[in-house]
Protein backbone atom coordinates (compact mmCIF):
# COMPACT_ATOMS: atom_id res chain seq x y z
CA UNK A 1 0.00 0.00 0.00
CA UNK A 2 1.28 3.15 -0.86
CA UNK A 3 1.65 5.86 1.97
CA UNK A 4 1.15 9.03 -0.49
CA UNK A 5 -1.78 10.48 -2.47
CA UNK A 6 -1.85 13.08 -5.37
CA UNK A 7 -3.15 15.93 -4.64
CA UNK A 8 -3.85 18.52 -7.56
CA UNK A 9 -4.75 21.76 -7.56
CA UNK A 10 -4.78 23.38 -11.26
CA UNK A 11 -4.33 22.77 -14.77
CA UNK A 12 -2.08 25.41 -16.77
CA UNK A 13 0.08 24.89 -20.25
CA UNK A 14 3.15 23.21 -19.91
CA UNK A 15 5.30 26.04 -20.25
CA UNK A 16 4.25 28.18 -17.51
CA UNK A 17 6.71 27.21 -14.78
CA UNK A 18 6.44 26.72 -10.81
CA UNK A 19 7.62 29.43 -8.56
CA UNK A 20 9.85 28.01 -5.51
CA UNK A 21 8.80 28.27 -2.25
CA UNK A 22 5.13 27.30 -2.31
CA UNK A 23 3.57 25.48 0.23
CA UNK A 24 1.29 22.55 -0.39
CA UNK A 25 -1.86 20.97 0.76
CA UNK A 26 0.43 19.13 3.23
CA UNK A 27 3.50 20.64 4.82
CA UNK A 28 5.41 17.52 4.48
CA UNK A 29 4.36 17.23 0.51
CA UNK A 30 6.40 19.94 -1.86
CA UNK A 31 4.72 21.27 -4.83
CA UNK A 32 5.43 19.63 -7.92
CA UNK A 33 4.38 19.75 -11.78
CA UNK A 34 3.16 16.57 -13.81
CA UNK A 35 3.49 17.78 -17.20
CA UNK A 36 1.45 15.44 -20.35
CA UNK A 37 1.87 17.04 -23.62
CA UNK A 38 0.98 20.96 -23.48
CA UNK A 39 -0.65 20.61 -20.69
CA UNK A 40 0.39 20.00 -16.99
CA UNK A 41 -1.13 19.74 -13.37
CA UNK A 42 0.16 21.30 -10.18
CA UNK A 43 0.14 18.52 -7.48
CA UNK A 44 1.77 17.75 -4.17
CA UNK A 45 1.86 14.79 -2.19
CA UNK A 46 -0.69 13.71 0.48
CA UNK A 47 -0.57 10.89 3.12
CA UNK A 48 -3.65 8.81 3.09
CA UNK A 49 -4.07 8.21 6.66
CA UNK A 50 -5.31 11.63 6.57
CA UNK A 51 -6.79 11.72 2.74
CA UNK A 52 -7.64 8.30 2.04
CA UNK A 53 -11.30 7.84 1.76
CA UNK A 54 -12.13 6.91 4.92
CA UNK A 55 -9.93 10.01 6.54
CA UNK A 56 -11.33 11.99 4.10
CA UNK A 57 -15.06 11.66 4.86
CA UNK A 58 -14.73 11.94 8.10
CA UNK A 59 -11.76 14.77 8.15
CA UNK A 60 -14.38 17.19 5.75
CA UNK A 61 -16.78 16.97 8.60
CA UNK A 62 -14.16 18.97 10.93
CA UNK A 63 -14.41 22.36 10.41
CA UNK A 64 -10.77 23.60 11.53
CA UNK A 65 -9.21 20.92 9.30
CA UNK A 66 -11.63 21.41 6.50
CA UNK A 67 -10.56 25.68 6.33
CA UNK A 68 -6.72 24.68 6.87
CA UNK A 69 -6.87 22.71 4.17
CA UNK A 70 -9.18 24.90 1.88
CA UNK A 71 -6.91 27.94 2.64
CA UNK A 72 -3.88 26.13 1.55
CA UNK A 73 -5.81 25.25 -1.87
CA UNK A 74 -6.95 28.27 -2.17
CA UNK A 75 -3.15 30.16 -1.35
CA UNK A 76 -2.04 28.17 -4.15
CA UNK A 77 -3.99 28.94 -6.93
CA UNK A 78 -3.92 32.36 -5.98
CA UNK A 79 0.24 31.81 -6.36
CA UNK A 80 -0.52 30.01 -9.78
CA UNK A 81 -2.97 32.85 -11.22
CA UNK A 82 -0.30 35.16 -10.65
CA UNK A 83 2.47 33.24 -13.10
CA UNK A 84 -0.20 32.10 -15.45
CA UNK A 85 -3.73 31.38 -17.04
CA UNK A 86 -5.34 28.45 -14.77
CA UNK A 87 -7.86 25.88 -14.57
CA UNK A 88 -8.51 25.57 -10.96
CA UNK A 89 -9.19 22.15 -9.56
CA UNK A 90 -12.60 21.10 -7.15
CA UNK A 91 -11.27 21.33 -3.20
CA UNK A 92 -10.16 17.35 -2.71
CA UNK A 93 -9.23 15.91 -6.41
CA UNK A 94 -6.90 13.35 -5.08
CA UNK A 95 -5.00 10.49 -7.51
CA UNK A 96 -3.31 7.55 -6.54
CA UNK A 97 -0.28 8.87 -8.14
CA UNK A 98 1.61 11.50 -10.32
CA UNK A 99 0.42 8.72 -13.35
CA UNK A 100 -2.93 9.02 -12.49
CA UNK A 101 -2.97 13.16 -12.83
CA UNK A 102 -0.80 12.77 -16.04
CA UNK A 103 -3.66 10.43 -17.20
CA UNK A 104 -6.27 12.78 -16.00
CA UNK A 105 -4.34 15.22 -18.02
CA UNK A 106 -4.41 12.89 -21.74
CA UNK A 107 -8.03 11.81 -21.11
CA UNK A 108 -9.33 15.31 -20.64
CA UNK A 109 -7.00 17.23 -22.54
CA UNK A 110 -9.04 18.96 -25.31
CA UNK A 111 -11.89 19.58 -22.63
CA UNK A 112 -9.16 21.47 -20.64
CA UNK A 113 -7.06 23.11 -23.75
CA UNK A 114 -10.13 24.30 -24.91
CA UNK A 115 -11.19 26.05 -21.08
CA UNK A 116 -7.67 27.03 -21.12
CA UNK A 117 -7.81 28.88 -24.33
CA UNK A 118 -11.22 30.63 -23.15
CA UNK A 119 -9.89 31.75 -20.13
CA UNK A 120 -6.62 33.61 -21.72
CA UNK A 121 -6.46 36.92 -20.54
CA UNK A 122 -9.45 37.27 -18.41
CA UNK A 123 -9.94 37.34 -14.86
CA UNK A 124 -12.47 36.74 -12.56
CA UNK A 125 -13.66 38.86 -10.37
CA UNK A 126 -16.61 38.53 -7.48
CA UNK A 127 -18.79 41.78 -6.49
CA UNK A 128 -21.52 41.23 -3.58
CA UNK A 129 -24.17 43.71 -3.26
CA UNK A 130 -24.89 44.20 0.67
CA UNK A 131 -28.02 46.41 1.56
CA UNK A 132 -28.80 47.92 4.74
CA UNK A 133 -32.12 46.51 5.10
CA UNK A 134 -33.28 49.70 8.18
CA UNK A 135 -32.67 52.31 5.25
CA UNK A 136 -34.43 50.18 2.58
CA UNK A 137 -37.28 50.15 4.56
CA UNK A 138 -37.28 53.90 5.21
CA UNK A 139 -37.32 54.29 1.81
CA UNK A 140 -39.61 51.90 0.50
CA UNK A 141 -41.91 53.66 3.12
CA UNK A 142 -41.09 57.12 1.92
CA UNK A 143 -41.44 56.33 -1.68
CA UNK A 144 -44.94 53.91 -0.69
CA UNK A 145 -46.12 57.90 0.25
CA UNK A 146 -47.58 56.96 3.59
CA UNK A 147 -51.05 58.33 3.44
CA UNK A 148 -51.59 59.76 6.62
CA UNK A 149 -54.71 57.88 9.05
CA UNK A 150 -57.43 60.48 10.31
CA UNK A 151 -58.39 57.39 12.82
CA UNK A 152 -58.12 57.84 16.25
CA UNK A 153 -54.34 56.64 17.44
CA UNK A 154 -54.93 53.17 19.41
CA UNK A 155 -58.06 52.56 17.67
CA UNK A 156 -58.88 49.40 15.75
CA UNK A 157 -58.27 51.29 12.49
CA UNK A 158 -55.42 52.91 13.09
CA UNK A 159 -53.81 49.35 13.70
CA UNK A 160 -55.06 48.08 10.82
CA UNK A 161 -53.99 50.84 8.56
CA UNK A 162 -50.39 50.71 10.48
CA UNK A 163 -50.49 46.98 9.75
CA UNK A 164 -51.01 47.51 5.52
CA UNK A 165 -49.26 50.21 5.25
CA UNK A 166 -46.04 48.14 7.05
CA UNK A 167 -46.74 44.84 4.84
CA UNK A 168 -46.93 47.63 1.76
CA UNK A 169 -43.32 48.86 2.78
CA UNK A 170 -42.16 45.85 3.52
CA UNK A 171 -43.31 44.41 -0.44
CA UNK A 172 -41.64 47.32 -1.70
CA UNK A 173 -38.75 47.07 0.05
CA UNK A 174 -38.10 43.84 -1.47
CA UNK A 175 -38.99 45.19 -5.11
CA UNK A 176 -36.28 47.63 -4.43
CA UNK A 177 -33.69 45.39 -3.73
CA UNK A 178 -34.66 43.01 -6.42
CA UNK A 179 -34.54 45.82 -9.09
CA UNK A 180 -30.96 47.25 -7.59
CA UNK A 181 -29.59 43.82 -8.04
CA UNK A 182 -31.02 43.34 -11.67
CA UNK A 183 -29.68 47.20 -12.45
CA UNK A 184 -25.90 46.31 -10.69
CA UNK A 185 -26.19 42.79 -12.51
CA UNK A 186 -27.15 44.42 -15.41
CA UNK A 187 -24.59 46.77 -16.01
CA UNK A 188 -21.47 44.81 -15.05
CA UNK A 189 -22.60 41.84 -17.35
CA UNK A 190 -23.10 44.38 -20.48
CA UNK A 191 -19.27 45.10 -19.51
CA UNK A 192 -17.96 41.53 -19.01
CA UNK A 193 -17.34 38.99 -21.35
CA UNK A 194 -19.26 36.39 -19.15
CA UNK A 195 -21.48 36.41 -15.89
CA UNK A 196 -22.66 33.82 -12.99
CA UNK A 197 -25.26 34.40 -10.28
CA UNK A 198 -24.41 32.46 -7.80
CA UNK A 199 -27.40 31.81 -4.79
CA UNK A 200 -27.30 35.06 -1.84
CA UNK A 201 -25.13 33.96 1.04
CA UNK A 202 -26.77 33.96 4.51
CA UNK A 203 -25.80 36.52 6.90
CA UNK A 204 -25.10 34.19 9.75
CA UNK A 205 -22.17 31.78 7.93
CA UNK A 206 -20.32 34.63 5.63
CA UNK A 207 -20.10 37.42 8.36
CA UNK A 208 -21.03 40.28 6.34
CA UNK A 209 -22.88 43.25 7.51
CA UNK A 210 -26.67 43.57 5.77
CA UNK A 211 -28.28 41.65 3.46
CA UNK A 212 -26.93 39.87 0.43
CA UNK A 213 -28.82 40.86 -2.41
CA UNK A 214 -26.55 39.89 -5.40
CA UNK A 215 -24.11 37.66 -5.44
CA UNK A 216 -22.10 37.52 -8.69
CA UNK A 217 -19.25 36.36 -11.03
CA UNK A 218 -17.59 38.11 -13.76
CA UNK A 219 -15.25 37.45 -16.37
CA UNK A 220 -13.67 39.82 -17.64
CA UNK A 221 -10.84 40.97 -19.75
CA UNK A 222 -7.58 41.76 -18.04
CA UNK A 223 -6.52 44.78 -20.21
CA UNK A 224 -10.39 45.90 -18.76
CA UNK A 225 -9.71 45.50 -14.88
CA UNK A 226 -8.10 48.10 -13.84
CA UNK A 227 -11.58 50.28 -15.08
CA UNK A 228 -13.46 47.58 -12.78
CA UNK A 229 -13.03 49.52 -9.53
CA UNK A 230 -14.19 52.99 -10.91
CA UNK A 231 -17.23 51.31 -12.41
CA UNK A 232 -18.23 49.22 -9.08
CA UNK A 233 -17.76 52.48 -6.58
CA UNK A 234 -20.09 54.18 -9.01
CA UNK A 235 -22.52 51.61 -9.08
CA UNK A 236 -22.64 52.20 -5.45
CA UNK A 237 -22.64 55.56 -5.16
CA UNK A 238 -25.18 55.79 -7.00
CA UNK A 239 -27.56 53.42 -5.00
CA UNK A 240 -25.77 54.78 -1.37
CA UNK A 241 -29.42 56.59 -0.81
CA UNK A 242 -30.83 53.12 -0.72
CA UNK A 243 -28.31 51.89 2.03
CA UNK A 244 -26.11 49.38 -1.20
CA UNK A 245 -22.98 48.67 -0.58
CA UNK A 246 -20.78 46.77 -3.19
CA UNK A 247 -17.88 44.66 -2.11
CA UNK A 248 -15.28 43.80 -5.27
CA UNK A 249 -12.95 41.08 -4.90
CA UNK A 250 -10.58 39.75 -7.57
CA UNK A 251 -8.74 38.36 -9.63
CA UNK A 252 -9.57 34.97 -8.58
CA UNK A 253 -9.18 31.34 -9.77
CA UNK A 254 -11.95 31.38 -12.32
CA UNK A 255 -14.28 28.34 -10.49
CA UNK A 256 -17.01 29.92 -11.99
CA UNK A 257 -16.31 29.83 -15.35
CA UNK A 258 -14.36 26.34 -16.23
CA UNK A 259 -17.44 23.87 -16.14
CA UNK A 260 -18.93 25.10 -19.35
CA UNK A 261 -18.57 23.89 -22.47
CA UNK B 1 -10.77 52.38 -2.78
CA UNK B 2 -9.27 50.95 0.35
CA UNK B 3 -13.22 49.58 1.25
CA UNK B 4 -13.58 48.06 -2.14
CA UNK B 5 -9.52 46.57 -2.12
CA UNK B 6 -8.61 43.02 -2.28
CA UNK B 7 -8.91 40.82 1.28
CA UNK B 8 -7.82 37.85 0.04
CA UNK B 9 -7.16 36.67 3.68
CA UNK B 10 -10.96 37.80 4.92
CA UNK B 11 -12.52 35.37 2.65
CA UNK B 12 -15.20 33.78 5.00
CA UNK B 13 -15.06 29.96 5.12
CA UNK B 14 -18.45 29.33 3.70
CA UNK B 15 -17.35 31.98 0.53
CA UNK B 16 -14.22 29.38 0.48
CA UNK B 17 -16.21 26.15 0.31
CA UNK B 18 -18.76 27.87 -1.83
CA UNK B 19 -16.19 28.10 -4.31
CA UNK B 20 -13.76 25.54 -3.93
CA UNK B 21 -16.19 22.63 -3.97
CA UNK B 22 -19.70 24.57 -5.20
CA UNK B 23 -17.65 25.84 -8.46
CA UNK B 24 -17.52 23.76 -11.48
CA UNK B 25 -14.82 21.64 -12.35
CA UNK B 26 -15.91 18.30 -12.44
CA UNK B 27 -12.74 16.10 -12.90
CA UNK B 28 -13.03 13.21 -10.78
CA UNK B 29 -9.43 11.94 -9.19
CA UNK B 30 -8.78 8.54 -9.57
CA UNK B 31 -8.74 7.89 -5.17
CA UNK B 32 -11.08 9.27 -2.78
CA UNK B 33 -14.24 10.42 -2.84
CA UNK B 34 -16.50 10.47 -6.06
CA UNK B 35 -17.90 13.26 -7.67
CA UNK B 36 -21.48 12.67 -6.14
CA UNK B 37 -19.99 11.86 -2.69
CA UNK B 38 -17.88 15.23 -3.06
CA UNK B 39 -21.45 16.95 -3.41
CA UNK B 40 -23.18 15.35 -0.49
CA UNK B 41 -20.09 16.56 1.18
CA UNK B 42 -20.47 19.92 0.34
CA UNK B 43 -24.46 19.74 1.14
CA UNK B 44 -23.36 18.47 4.02
CA UNK B 45 -20.61 21.20 4.73
CA UNK B 46 -23.14 23.78 4.04
CA UNK B 47 -25.34 22.35 6.68
CA UNK B 48 -22.71 22.47 9.27
CA UNK B 49 -21.21 25.52 8.74
CA UNK B 50 -24.99 27.43 8.84
CA UNK B 51 -25.54 25.02 12.15
CA UNK B 52 -22.38 26.61 13.69
CA UNK B 53 -22.84 30.22 12.49
CA UNK B 54 -26.13 30.31 14.38
CA UNK B 55 -24.60 28.92 17.29
CA UNK B 56 -22.02 31.60 17.25
CA UNK B 57 -24.50 34.31 16.44
CA UNK B 58 -26.42 33.32 19.70
CA UNK B 59 -23.73 32.75 21.89
CA UNK B 60 -22.94 36.44 21.20
CA UNK B 61 -26.23 37.56 22.24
Amino acid sequence: MPADGCWAYCVTHADAGLPPGIEGVDPAGALERVVAGDLAVWVSAVPLAEFGEGPLRANLNDLTWLERVARRHEAVLEHALAETTIVPLRLCTIFADRDGAGRMLREQHDTLADVLERLAGRQEWAVKLLLDLDQLAAAAASEGGEPATTAAPGSGTAYLTRRRSERRAGETAERLATQLADDVHARLREWADDAVVNRPQNRRLSGHEGEMALNGAYLIGAARAAELPALVAELGERHRDLGARLELRGPLPPFNFVSRP
Amino acid sequence: MSDTALAQRDIALVDLVDRLIGGGVVIAGDITLSVADIDLVYVNLRALITSVGTLEESRRR
